[in-house]
């Protein structure tokens, strides 16, 4: 039993290596910040593509469905590496896209938000979708019969209540790409996973690894409980909305 | 409702076909509303009056026939050879307003909001136009106090009468009502017909699906009578209601009658 306290709850080893297990969380938690909020703007982007009315945009509905199947089921690591192993031999590219050094953060880092944004954009797709499908057909059809074009019904009218109602479901995938961050250890960013690893190969020891896995519950329990009052406050809404109108 | 003044019929619908999937909603429907008109159409449920409705304002645009706003042909048939390219939607929607059997208030808005949203967003005007419009409106059907609410925090009666407000908002110059008083409480009805009396007698040209014989007779200059996706008898509400031809027009009033 002591022994494996020692290997993954060793305090003192824990209090000797905090500084650098927390700032590779930090890097962690810029990372999930920033393709976060990437994803949910991609993600709400391709919703919209793919809600776009009548036969001329047949194609981009298309376009966006294969995207979104694509990126669902290709592994995240895969995308890691793929874009971070061969975007900088791309001459074609500028170098600034080749090698992104933005607001002074390595091309890796950004190499990082790109394949979690692709991947979890799709994801949010998909949630946006439900919430904007789950918005009854009178609303459109109201909005359009006052005149509005399906980009305005769209922006005033059926938006404001899909994203409410897919607020919940939404956080819960930021907390899985939270945690899916962790992956970019494998590109030789510092995260958190990857300074526990070094220490547990250096040392023998876990306990880095365990207190970057205390950090992230740190901030992922509190969320989880946010998702579930969320959720039960959305249900318990008292929700007088038309049901879906069906023709005729 | 100034603008149009042409010697012809304000709303002229020829030889309207419908479908859905395999089922044939409307076999050849032709009708016509003169200016100010009110016309109030009848018939069981499944007859296809709603979605005569839908396809005025182009919710449903029909597969074939025409249809004619103020003398513009707005829509020759989705399998016409104009197809969609022919159908004139912006306007159509600004001169049309439709209000619905389950008032599809805006949930996220309040009465005064659900009213102004279309003017400032669709007709470009500024908010405080349209909020001193749409105050105005709301006044008109009985909801100075509501200006605030949200729809949840309305009766039935008062969402439908939004709903009007809403519609007339945009300054239509036809209006149509999609069984507005259907899905409201006994007691809520009359709130809803008495706005709708207001507008008929202001001179608005209606379009009225109703099951309420008695707004049909009283306000109704021209009673419409549907079945199996056509117009079986149509004429002034002392005719068909009262010495109706033919034999489905008897038996569908004699079973609402036995009410």
């Amino acid at each position: 039993m002591q022994e494996f306290i020692n290997q993954y709850f060793d305090v003192g080893f824990m209090v000797d290596h905090f500084d650098e297990v927390l700032e590779g969380f930090w890097l962690t938690v810029q990372i999930s910040i920033v393709a976060g909020i990437l994803s949910l703007i991609w993600g709400l982007i391709l919703a919209q593509l793919r809600q776009l009315p009548g036969k001329g945009f047949l194609p981009v509905r298309f376009a966006t469905i294969a995207y979104i199947d694509i990126f669902r089921g290709v592994p995240l690591l895969i995308m890691i590496l793929l874009i971070s192993g061969s975007i900088p031999s791309l001459q074609f590219l500028p170098e600034w896209l080749r090698i992104p050094q933005w607001f002074g953060k390595p091309d890796n880092f950004w190499f990082g938000v790109f394949a979690i944004t692709i991947t979890y954009g799709a994801y949010m797709a998909e949630v946006y979708r439900s919430g904007i499908e789950s918005v009854p057909r009178g609303q459109m059809e109201a909005a359009r019969s006052l005149g509005m074009s399906h980009r305005q019904a769209m922006r005033n009218v059926i938006l404001p209540q899909a994203v409410r109602k897919v607020f919940a479901p939404l956080l819960n995938d930021f907390i899985a790409l939270m945690k899916d961050t962790t992956l970019v250890s494998a590109i030789a960013l510092s995260e958190v996973a990857l300074v526990g690893r070094d220490l547990q190969s250096d040392t023998l020891n876990s306990s880095a690894l365990t207190l970057g896995a205390i950090l992230f519950l740190l901030v992922t329990l509190p969320l989880a409980r946010l998702v579930d009052r969320l959720i039960s406050r959305e249900q318990g809404r008292f929700t007088r909305g038309a049901p879906r109108v069906e023709a005729l | 409702m100034e603008g149009f003044d042409g010697g012809g019929p304000m709303l002229k619908l020829e030889n309207i076909h419908k479908r859905f999937g395999r089922l044939e909603v409307l076999r050849g429907v032709d009708l016509e509303v003169k200016r100010g008109e009110v016309v109030c159409v009848l018939g069981p449920s499944g007859s296809g009056k709603s979605t005569l409705l839908r396809c005025v304002n182009l919710l449903e645009p029909p597969e074939q026939g025409e249809i004619f706003v103020e003398g513009r042909d707005i829509c020759k048939g989705s399998e016409s050879p104009a197809g969609e390219a022919g159908w004139e939607l912006d306007f159509v929607r600004q001169r049309v307003g439709i209000v619905f059997q389950q008032f599809n208030l805006f949930p996220q808005k309040t009465a005064l909001e659900n009213v102004t949203l279309a003017p400032e967003k669709v007709l470009g005007r500024k908010a405080e136009e349209a909020r001193s419009k749409g105050t105005a409106l709301l006044e008109r059907v009985g909801l100075a106090e509501k200006l605030n609410e949200y729809p949840e925090r309305l009766s039935g009666g008062q969402q439908q009468r939004v709903a009007i407000a809403r519609a007339l908002a945009m300054d239509p110059h036809v209006m149509l009502f999609d069984e507005v008083t259907s899905a409201l409480d006994p007691e809520l009805v009359k709130e809803v017909l008495d706005a709708m009396r207001e507008l008929a007698a202001e001179g608005m040209t209606m379009i009225v699906v109703t099951h309420e014989l008695g707004f049909a007779r009283e306000v109704g200059d021209q009673v419409v009578f549907m079945d199996e996706g056509v117009i079986v008898e149509q004429g002034p509400p002392s005719q068909v209601l009262d010495a109706p031809r033919e034999e489905r027009t008897k038996k569908f009033l004699g079973l609402v009658l036995e009410r």
